[in-house]
């Protein structure tokens, strides 16, 4: 398996988190400090371009050239190892740092760009950074300490019904790095499994888009929402409580979109959605309106998780 | 001393093909030597009086021969100059090389003096050696026990050869015992497997040349002179196949019950038990894993068969040769879990279909799911795992699962008509005779759909296979009640570690390589190894056999013939040698190995490359034939005999490369005179300090050809490069320099390559 | 009928496409064997017309007008056919080629009008907000959505969060200046014209 860090980590700042559930930011903070994780944020790194990029606004020299500006921001703070909130931004910056080392004809063409409009410090070298080595979702970083893990759970929450739901742009784009799988992808359920509980695993779409597809949530909401449908309607099947995502996008997806659905589909959908690094605070003890950002959530997290129970020790 | 030497020189006229160009009076007077002699047809038996005569007559030392190519006539002029050593002999290649490849006299006869004078100056550096006999022992090691393997044995057995099996399960068989039905194109009709197999398995238990070993794994390798020293470790069985009736009381009384792995675990066995009704030997076996060790099969046997504390024995088996036939195992499917076959019962590969459908499977022969009704519906999905180059998945063909597929489908559709078999596939590959048995597939109302299904679940009491059809482009759920998928072959676990322990090379997919896919179908990098069955690759039970009998041939002719081979090898002082083990990894051609705390250097693969001397810090080792020493005498005697504004190029090449320039003469092309060509048993033997040599005592260019087959041709384009580098720094133009590929049907292309050398040496000339 | 005349040279499309700096596949894309493993797993061929296979099929046969069809943007870049294609090929990245090929061709420029607000985001504030065009949209289909985005400060502050949403000046500045100077900025301009003159 990849070698994954667990220090000089520039925590990457994701723009759905800021705006949509700023408690994932929250979360991940207090989760990477219970676990001695050495991250630093910075206002310098801006967005990686992501929703633009795929909704096919942004074309690759604009969304590199903006890659190589924080890539250029993270090794001048010491911190090359970039680790995402969100799987865009993972997919998007990997997919940079592997262009920006082997297509020479762009990397020197941005280099050019920044040498003649007064911004040469922001050039990139060949192989400065490595897709591998230096591109990390969130996840990895947890599955990472996952012995660790144990020890710092504070509530009990295996009695929930648990489904995972594997965000594409971790788990498809850049397979070869893929920690878990991608044909049944397994690292939330590994990370949950270390929080003492166990998930439902497999269940039918398991592996699927969340639907949201970019611009198919706005202009293409018919298809969407099928797609989003098929997916709630296999973890109703399974009676799920609470699903846990690793993408903002999918997690608005599912949040936001389950009462419209529920109507569409003319079923109840009850399960709450928590980010990886929610339902890992919540675990270790994160309150519910200072870590975990409840206010956000769309599906209220108190209707299905009421009381919470500490674990024996 | 070596120039006090009384050297002979024969000229041939070759009936004019020589003389016609070449000035033979203007050779003779140019020559400073004991005698010369001159003939015009030197390889006919007057030819060999007229040499040996000299050779007594003026007590010569040495011989050059100035005729042919030494590729058409070496072997004929050693033996002419008995009882001279035939290593003091060498040939002046005038014909192909100088008189078929130049129209003007005058300067293919100063060529041919310059060619004669470097065999002469070569040839006093030569010492009388003798060649190297190595006959291998007659007995073989066979490698696995499955078709393949037992076909190999039997053959050899059948020749008088002593052949050990060595099989890692508790009996031979392999997987054509678990098949069930087995089929031939030509018949269009399935028959059983172990009917068929039976009587190979009888045949090989009654042959007293061959000596089976089950339990058995071979866990060391060691080879001197053409024989293996393997270690063989035999696991106990816990029975005395001596004693035991195969009764099957012990398993009758057997508390302990585990899933069967012969019949691909849908049913369960005893903790004592025998394999399958035919397995060989006849014998029961205890799987000690699983054993509650409760005693009860001890008391009930009445033959006292049961031995409880046989231990694991080490023995030492000695052949001359092995034939690796170590099989194939099935595609994990955990790596593909979205066909849910972890997840579901009744999701089944076709080997579990074959034991289900085998009338001495889990269910008797009655296709049944796991609730034990019959399906209404099977989809057969291919390629799982095949042609695939997703991480674990392998990107080749497993050539067997399209007809087997067929076969499965076949047996379904005659005792089961209403249930409907619909195979997804991507391609129906059903070469030669197969493609009948596909169109009688079809008149079995067997239904076909192209595409390749992306998964497999469970909704309710069906299943849902999601696909394409191609065809019609449309996406489809398929409803169906068992699922079939046609997994992938790939080396079994036995394939890759006896690669390892006999250190033979494996193809990337991890199969035995053969040394050559055309020609060499059957033999590994290794000598004395061969491969069969499908441990060189996905092939079906026919092909097994004939690769099976093939390695056989190969092994008798090996056996029977015994090798003699040139001894211009490595040789280690044992003094100097620390035995550091650098030059063991450095050997491309896998010659050397630790021996009793030596090195040893094995004469049948050593081709005297000398990649080792390089690389050896304490200069222990020396290739035999003073072969640098000839290498300078040579390139000394061409450059002596440059004349003013002459320019001369030296073209080193091995046996393939000069092949390749003899062809150049032999189809009457041409080539410019200044090229002299240098015949090598290696270029890696031409050392950065020939060329630097070379280019300081005259020569204007330096032309390396090498065979990009060749194991060390990496190492040599490597090592030019960096002689160029090395020769810029010294002063020279690293363009005199250069490196070539070759092969010998494209002698045209060394044709033209050759004189392209020499106009860039002319204009390099010029602008100096 | 269609008749391939001897000067048709349909496998230039192809190339053009895998000489695209977003392709990561190599010759993927001239692999195909058309199996119909990526129309299997794809969301998109479930729900509507799209079919994966077809558009490699098309691009095999130079059928250029593929650029034209709207079918192509129904895919959802979920990258399933990318992450199981047999033979490595992505249908993902061919499609995303398409689409930049359709918009250097002047096609293509409705679908992406809407999504002008995610450009105007970056050149005032560097980050990728959903574009204000769909708040409505969002107001209606998502109960109380509007009304924590209200709140989104507060329930910051609640977390802590620091550093702020926005970034400071010269960083919206150096931002700008990258996105004029790879000519983003004009395409959006370009775009946009297009769109509101008509």
């Amino acid at each position: 398996m990849k070698e994954i860090p667990d220090k000089n980590i520039l925590l990457f700042r994701s723009c759905l988190v800021s705006v949509e559930y700023p408690g994932v930011e929250a979360s991940t903070k207090f989760v990477f400090d219970k676990l001695g994780v050495d991250y630093a944020i910075s206002e310098k790194q801006t967005c990686c371009t992501g929703l633009g990029h795929y909704s096919d606004v942004f074309d690759q020299l604009s969304t590199s050239a903006i890659g190589a500006r924080n890539f250029r921001i993270a090794k001048d703070l010491d911190r090359p190892n970039l680790v995402m909130m969100c799987a865009t931004c993972y997919a998007i910056n990997k997919k940079s740092v592997k262009l920006l080392n082997n297509k020479d004809e762009l990397r020197e063409k941005i280099n050019n760009l920044f040498d003649e409009n007064g911004l040469g410090h922001l050039k990139y070298e060949k192989d400065e950074l490595k897709p591998t080595e230096n591109i990390f979702h969130v996840v990895d970083i947890l599955y990472n300490k996952i012995d660790e893990i144990p020890d710092k759970i504070k509530y009990d929450l295996s009695d929930y019904t648990i489904a995972t739901h594997h965000g594409c742009h971790y788990c498809k784009v850049h397979y070869e790095d893929t920690v878990g799988g991608v044909r049944d992808p397994h690292i939330l359920d590994d990370i949950i499994g270390a929080c003492g509980c166990e998930t439902i695993g497999w269940y039918d779409h398991k592996r699927a888009t969340c639907g949201t597809g970019f611009r198919q949530r706005y202009s293409n909401p018919e298809l969407s929402f099928s797609a989003t449908a098929d997916k709630m309607n296999a973890i109703c099947d399974e009676d799920v409580d609470i699903m846990v995502h690793l993408c903002p996008n999918c997690h608005i997806q599912f949040d936001r979109y389950q009462h419209l659905i529920a109507d569409r589909e003319k079923r109840k959908f009850r399960a709450i959605h928590l980010n990886i690094a929610q339902f890992v605070a919540l675990a270790m003890g994160g309150d519910l309106d200072k870590v975990i950002g409840a206010k956000a959530h769309t599906v209220p997290i108190d209707s299905v998780i009421k009381d919470l129970k500490e674990v024996e020790k | 001393m070596r120039d006090d030497l009384k050297v002979g020189v024969f000229l041939c006229e070759c009936g004019g093909n020589i003389a016609d160009v070449i000035d033979l009076d203007e050779v003779r007077d140019s020559l400073d030597v004991e005698f010369i002699g001159q003939f015009e047809n030197l390889c006919s038996l007057n030819g060999r009086k007229i040499i040996r005569d000299a050779i007594f007559d003026h007590n010569l030392d040495r011989v050059v021969v100035a005729a042919c190519s030494p590729i058409s006539h070496e072997k004929t002029f050693q033996d002419y100059v008995k009882p001279l050593n035939p290593y003091l002999m060498d040939m002046a290649n005038i014909r192909e090389q100088c008189s078929w490849v130049h129209d003007d006299s005058e300067r293919a006869t100063h060529k041919a003096i310059t060619l004669i004078n470097a065999s002469i100056e070569k040839v006093k550096q030569s010492d009388a050696v003798d060649p190297i006999y190595c006959q291998t022992p007659d007995e073989v090691a066979v490698i696995g026990g499955g078709i393949a393997g037992m076909n190999a044995a039997l053959s050899l057995a059948k020749q008088g050869t002593k052949v050990t099996i060595i099989e890692q399960s508790p009996s031979i068989g392999g997987h054509m015992a678990k098949i069930g039905k087995v089929f031939s194109p030509v018949k269009i009709a399935e028959e059983c497997g172990m009917c068929l197999l039976n009587p190979i398995l009888n045949e090989l238990v009654w042959n007293e040349n061959i000596e089976v070993l089950t339990n058995a794994k071979v866990i060391e390798s060691e080879r001197r002179a053409g024989t293996y020293n393997l270690i063989v470790e035999q696991s106990p069985r816990y029975v005395d196949t001596e004693k035991c009736i195969a009764c099957g009381k012990c398993a009758e009384v057997c508390e302990v019950e585990v899933p069967n792995d012969w019949n691909d675990n849908l049913s369960m066995r005893k903790a004592i038990y025998r394999p399958f009704g035919q397995s060989y030997p006849e014998s029961y076996v205890i799987d000690m894993d699983n054993c509650s060790k409760c005693g009860d099969c001890f008391r009930t046997c009445n033959m006292r068969a049961i031995k409880l504390r046989q231990k694991p024995e080490k023995s030492l088996l000695q052949v001359g040769s092995i034939i690796v036939a170590t099989g194939h195992k099935l595609f994990d499917m955990e790596k593909r879990p979205e066909y849910g076959y972890t997840r579901y019962a009744d999701v089944i590969t076709q080997s579990e279909l074959g034991r289900i459908t085998g009338v001495n499977g889990p269910t008797k022969g009655k296709l049944l799911k796991s609730n034990g009704e019959v399906p209404k519906r099977v989809v057969m999905i291919q390629c799982v795992g095949s042609r695939d180059e997703k991480p674990d998945g392998h990107r080749y063909c497993s050539k067997i699962c399209c007809t087997v597929a067929l076969k499965n489908a076949n047996i379904i559709k005659h005792k089961y008509p209403d249930t409907d078999v619909l195979i997804c596939y991507t391609d129906v590959r059903t070469p030669g005779m197969f493609e009948k048995y596909y169109k009688h597939t079809q008149e079995n109302e067997v239904r076909f759909l192209r595409g390749r299904p992306g998964e497999v679940v469970k909704k309710g009491d069906n299943f849902i296979v999601r696909t394409e059809d191609t065809i019609k482009g449309e996406f489809v759920e398929i409803e169906a009640d068992m699922v079939v998928l046609s997994t992938a072959m790939e080396p079994s676990m036995g394939t890759r570690e006896i690669a390892e322990t006999l250190n033979i090379g494996t193809t990337e997919d991890g199969f035995i390589k053969e040394s050559h896919p055309k020609i060499k179908p059957v033999a590994t990098d290794v000598q004395g190894i061969y491969v069969c069955g499908t441990a060189q690759d996905p092939k079906d039970i026919t092909d097994s056999i004939m690769q099976a009998t093939a390695a056989a041939a190969k092994v008798s002719e090996y056996n029977y013939g015994g090798v003699e081979i040139e001894p211009f090898i490595a040789e280690i002082d044992k003094e100097k040698c620390t035995v550091c083990g650098e030059c063991i990894s450095r050997c491309k051609y896998k010659s050397m190995s630790i021996q009793d705390d030596e090195i040893y250097i094995d004469p049948m693969s050593c081709t005297g490359c000398g990649k080792c001397l390089v690389d050896c810090k304490q200069r222990a080792i020396t290739v035999n034939g003073n072969v640098d020493e000839k290498i300078v005498a040579t390139i000394n005697g061409v450059l002596s005999k440059k004349r003013e504004g002459e320019r001369m190029i030296l073209v080193f090449l091995d046996n393939i490369g000069y092949t390749a320039a003899d062809n150049i003469g032999v189809n009457r092309l041409s080539y410019p005179e200044s090229i002299h060509i240098i015949k090598v048993i290696s270029v890696n033997r031409v050392r950065p300090r020939h060329i630097r040599y070379a280019l300081e005592n005259g020569a204007d260019g330096i032309f390396i050809g090498e065979f990009p087959g060749d194991l060390m041709y990496d190492e040599v384009e490597r090592k030019i490069g960096m002689v160029k580098e090395c020769i810029a720094e010294m002063g020279h133009n690293p363009e005199r320099v250069t490196f070539s590929k070759v092969y010998i049907p494209y002698f045209t292309g060394l044709a033209r390559k050759l004189t392209d050398f020499d106009n860039k040496i002319l204009e390099l000339n010029e602008a100096k | 009928m269609t008749t391939q005349k001897i000067t048709d040279s349909p496998i230039d499309f192809a190339e053009d496409i895998i000489l695209d700096v977003k392709n990561s596949k190599e010759d993927g894309v001239l692999k195909c064997v058309q199996c119909g493993m990526c129309t299997s797993t794809c969301p998109a061929a479930r729900h509507s017309d799209y079919n994966p296979r077809d558009i490699i099929e098309r691009v095999l046969e130079g059928d250029m007008t593929i650029m034209e069809d709207d079918n192509i943007w129904n895919c959802f870049y979920c990258y399933t056919c990318h992450s199981v294609c047999p033979v490595g090929n992505s249908v993902c990245e061919v499609n995303q080629i398409l689409k930049q090929f359709a918009i250097n061709n002047g096609i293509g420029y409705d679908k992406l009008y809407e999504y002008m607000g995610f450009a105007d985001s970056y050149f005032t504030a560097a980050i990728g907000a959903i574009p204000e065009i769909f708040f409505e949209d969002i107001r209606r289909d998502v109960p109380g959505w509007w009304e924590f985005r209200q709140n989104l400060g507060d329930i910051r502050d609640e977390l802590e969060l620091n550093p702020p949403l926005m970034p400071p000046e010269e960083v919206i500045d150096e931002v700008s200046t990258i996105l004029t100077i790879t000519g983003f900025k004009d395409r959006i301009e370009k775009i946009r014209q297009s769109q509101e003159e008509e």
